[in-house]
């Protein structure tokens, strides 16, 4: 096990370095000027020169890479060109708001997805299949920004129940304040794991075991969940690892949306002020949250599959 | 217990966490709440800010020399009243200043009462690493008189001191003892004199200040004041209407007053006037609007009434660069009938004929997507396609487009910026030959390249810079008003107030009129 991990954490090595490189490039290629982002567009030629002076905008590029990553292999990712603060600081900060907002809504997608996945494959073709079918297709549909506005409206705005922006302070007030983002991104994964539970457990009702089980006798549920639902497990641990990557991307529409803190809401704010350093900084995380998710989702597998427990 | 009961509990629990939570986040008495149009605060030393946003923690926070009485400008020199400084004289040629300090002013924090040692040391700090060193590289140098005495001399005369360097952000007073003691930590961790002091710099969101018990003046009504950073004005925009903010700085697009006052009748808002002044830049370098008769068409073909009234309650008529009120701003009805440049399309299409483009013109623009920007090319390219003009106008990054600006890249490049009432100020960074714009990104804001591909203001500006009484200065200001009307490299097409959409149950204690985009809280109340 100890020796697949290594091995599934080096061949992640050449991803990350990519991942980095074209950010850095693709830094460079987007046009606007940090140092005029950063000094207001009355900011005088000699302030601007001084500026990318300080902050080392000046050098040729090959420097600024090679700057660059060094800064990573020594986890200095530089300091903010408009905050004055460095870059760890400030996504040491926002990364468990956008942590904790995957994880509560990985968990009600789950809980909503799944029994309503199971709802419509033991009553195939009838009036709950049709609901649990409309409801992925309206969830698929309704874009998360649009859904979290909506969300916004009536509960935080007319009904006053919920906080109208903020990620709270403490474990109850985080919890709070999470519950309408993670509303917003559940929704979407509860349709699509709701969809993928439902054919995984055709799929699987049709096997000879689950016949066997039914001939001799065992009740329904103990059918549906200890022989059926079990099985269908791999192709639903492979949709989480999609769906937990979705609303890792998800969240930063949503955070925004909500003005929550998070790395979303970092990252954008840095791209329209042309902060390199944080953007770069950011996309670091995201691409490690991936490899990350990626490894757990391999993890998954081998506990759900005892074939590849032995493979491992 | 079973299985039901505990979910009976979970449930109850939660309701009423939610609903204790709710009540805790209700208004309080002794708070006011500003949502600030931006991500995160940058800085609280007022010697750095750049971001306009954080000016509104500032603004509170410290104070200067002189200062225009709340909600307002100081449009001639006598409208500054005393803040800091309870005299002052200067000589006749407007090179000497000489100010007298108030006694027993205390800074934050208990570090001590306000000296002279204080306002040389914040002026210097100014001077050396400030964000406006052009201003203040005018000073030649700042001496203390005495404990409660300062001279201030200038390199050049300057009529306008109290109003360009006295009353400035560069130039409030900070506490020298605080300063050097905290080093770069003064960045986030403020010592002035205003009437609330700093409480909490959170670089993640907020900036929390408190009453100021030891103020000179009248302290502040409020005891405390958040400025919380709310960048999406959705969000921000629900705060407000819920009552979990109590101001807010608002959207200046054409229609979002009235559609949030239709949301909530019981909401205020505080504007400005004039507020940024909208100029569009016409490239002189890029043909044919090197041809004055096509820049004349131009001007006949854009309807700057309808540009303001269509950011209307926000937006402002502009009859030359100045808005009226302001040293050198004509009504229309004061300029001489040729350079009042009225609304025609006819005019602008015969204009255009004799120039030699009977069939009319096209070209490409720039413009950025920001509401103020996008919504006011938007209304100047469909004024300029009834005239004969086929503008293709590009919308993009807001920070891509003053990048491209600042590159040369543009043919009709709007610029909007604030100003006070010092007209030379627009001057030197939109006409000035040393502010021509280069392709290289290195140069400054003149994008028409006035005073180089055509004769321009220097020398007027010049004269004005060192006028050294504000009559001859206006007078200056006023002709090159008139020369730039004439020559036409830059057209003022608007005005738009800074807006603050305020709760009914806000009383600012004054009317906001003027001034720049922040103003005190000092006197304000909040019933409940």
């Amino acid at each position: 096990m100890g020796q697949f991990l290594i091995r599934r954490l080096f061949d992640a090595v050449p991803t990350v370095l990519l991942v980095l490189t074209l950010v850095f490039v693709a830094m460079r290629i987007l046009p606007g000027d940090p140092a005029l982002a950063a000094l207001g567009d009355n900011a005088l030629p000699e302030q601007l020169a001084a500026f990318r002076e300080q902050f080392g905008l000046n050098k040729p590029l090959w420097r600024q890479y090679v700057d660059f990553l060094a800064g990573v292999l020594t986890f200095d990712l530089g300091r903010s060109l408009l905050h004055n603060q460095p870059v760890v600081s400030l996504l040491a900060h926002a990364l468990p708001f956008t942590v904790e907002l995957t994880i509560v809504a990985t968990f009600i997608g789950v809980a909503i997805g799944v029994p309503l996945g199971v709802l419509a494959a033991t009553h195939r073709n009838r009036l709950p299949d049709s609901g649990v079918r409309l409801f992925s297709l309206v969830g698929y549909a309704v874009p998360d920004f649009y859904l979290g506005a909506l969300l916004l409206i009536v509960f935080s705005l007319n009904l006053g129940l919920f906080p109208i922006s903020g990620g709270g302070v403490g474990f109850w007030d985080r919890m709070y304040h999470i519950m309408l983002p993670a509303i917003t991104l559940a929704f979407l994964k509860a349709a699509f794991i709701g969809k993928l539970t439902r054919t995984s457990l055709l799929e699987v009702f049709g096997k000879d075991y689950v016949r066997t089980a039914r001939a001799k006798g065992a009740r329904e549920g103990r059918v549906i969940y200890r022989h059926a639902l079990r099985n269908a497990l791999l192709p639903l641990t492979t949709g989480l690892g999609i769906s937990l990557l979705a609303t890792l991307s998800g969240s930063v529409a949503v955070e925004l949306v909500f003005n929550r803190p998070g790395v979303g809401t970092l990252l954008i704010g840095a791209i329209s002020e042309r902060d390199y350093a944080v953007i770069q900084g950011g996309i670091i995380v995201f691409a490690l949250l991936v490899v990350f998710v990626n490894l757990l989702i391999d993890l998954l597998y081998i506990a759900v599959d005892p074939r590849l427990r032995v493979q491992a | 217990m079973d299985r039901r009961e505990v979910l009976k509990l979970g449930t109850v629990a939660f309701a009423a966490s939610v609903a204790g939570l709710a009540s805790s986040h209700a208004q309080e008495a002794d708070v006011l709440r500003i949502g600030i149009a931006a991500a995160r605060p940058r800085h609280s030393d007022p010697n750095l800010t750049t971001q306009g946003s954080d000016n509104w923690a500032t603004e509170q926070m410290y104070e200067q020399l002189v200062r225009p009485d709340d909600g307002r400008f100081a449009v001639k020199p006598e409208d500054n009243i005393p803040t800091l400084a309870t005299s002052w004289t200067q000589s006749d040629d407007a090179l000497t200043w000489r100010f007298k300090l108030r006694e027993g002013v205390q800074f934050h924090k208990g570090y001590g009462e306000m000296t002279s040692e204080d306002v040389v040391f914040s002026y210097e700090r100014a001077i050396k690493n400030g964000t406006n060193t052009t201003v203040m590289s005018n000073i030649a140098d700042v001496q203390p008189d005495g404990r409660h005495g300062v001279v201030i001399r200038l390199k050049s005369p300057d009529a306008l001191f109290l109003g360009s360097i006295a009353f400035s952000n560069n130039t409030s007073i900070v506490s020298k003892k605080a300063a050097l003691e905290m080093g770069e930590r003064f960045a986030t961790d403020a010592v002035g004199t205003g009437p609330y002091e700093l409480a909490k710099f959170d670089p993640n969101g907020a900036v929390i200040l408190k009453r100021h018990e030891g103020y000179w003046g009248q302290k502040a009504k409020i005891g405390n004041v958040e400025c919380l950073y709310i960048a999406d004005t959705t969000a921000r925009t629900l705060a407000v209407l819920a009552g979990k903010i109590d101001m807010m700085e608002a959207v200046r697009a054409p229609g979002w007053v009235d559609s949030i006052l239709q949301r909530d009748r019981t909401l205020k808002m505080d504007m400005t006037a004039p507020g940024s002044f909208n100029t569009l830049h016409v490239n002189l370098t890029r043909q044919p609007f090197g041809n004055l008769k096509v820049r004349q068409a131009l001007m006949h073909a854009i309807n700057r009434p309808a540009v303001a009234q269509a950011l209307a309650p926000m937006g402002g008529v502009l009859a030359n660069l100045q808005p009226p009120g302001f040293p050198a701003g004509f009504k229309a009805e004061e300029l001489p009938p040729e350079l009042r440049y009225a609304h025609d399309p006819r005019r602008a299409r015969q204009l255009l004929a004799e120039a030699g483009f009977p069939n009319g013109i096209s070209f490409s623009a720039n413009s950025s997507r920001r509401e103020d920007y996008a919504s006011t090319m938007l209304i100047v390219q469909e004024q300029l396609r009834a005239a004969g003009f086929n503008m293709d106008l590009k919308i993009g990054d807001h920070t891509a487009y003053h990048a491209d600006n600042r590159s040369d890249k543009n043919t009709l490049a709007m610029h909007s910026s604030s100003y006070p009432p010092i007209p030379t100020q627009l001057y030197q960074q939109q006409l000035a030959k040393a502010s021509l714009v280069k392709a290289d990104g290195n140069g400054g804001g003149n994008y028409s390249h006035y005073g180089v591909a055509m004769p321009g203001i220097d020398d007027l500006l010049d004269k004005a810079l060192n006028s050294s009484s504000f009559k001859d200065y206006e007078a200056i200001c006023r002709q090159i008003e008139l020369q730039v009307l004439r020559d036409l490299p830059l057209i003022g097409l608007s005005t738009l107030s800074f807006t603050v959409a305020r709760r009914g149950n806000i009383d600012l204690g004054y009317e906001v009129k003027g001034g720049y985009a922040r103003w005190r809280f000092h006197r304000a109340t909040k019933r409940i």
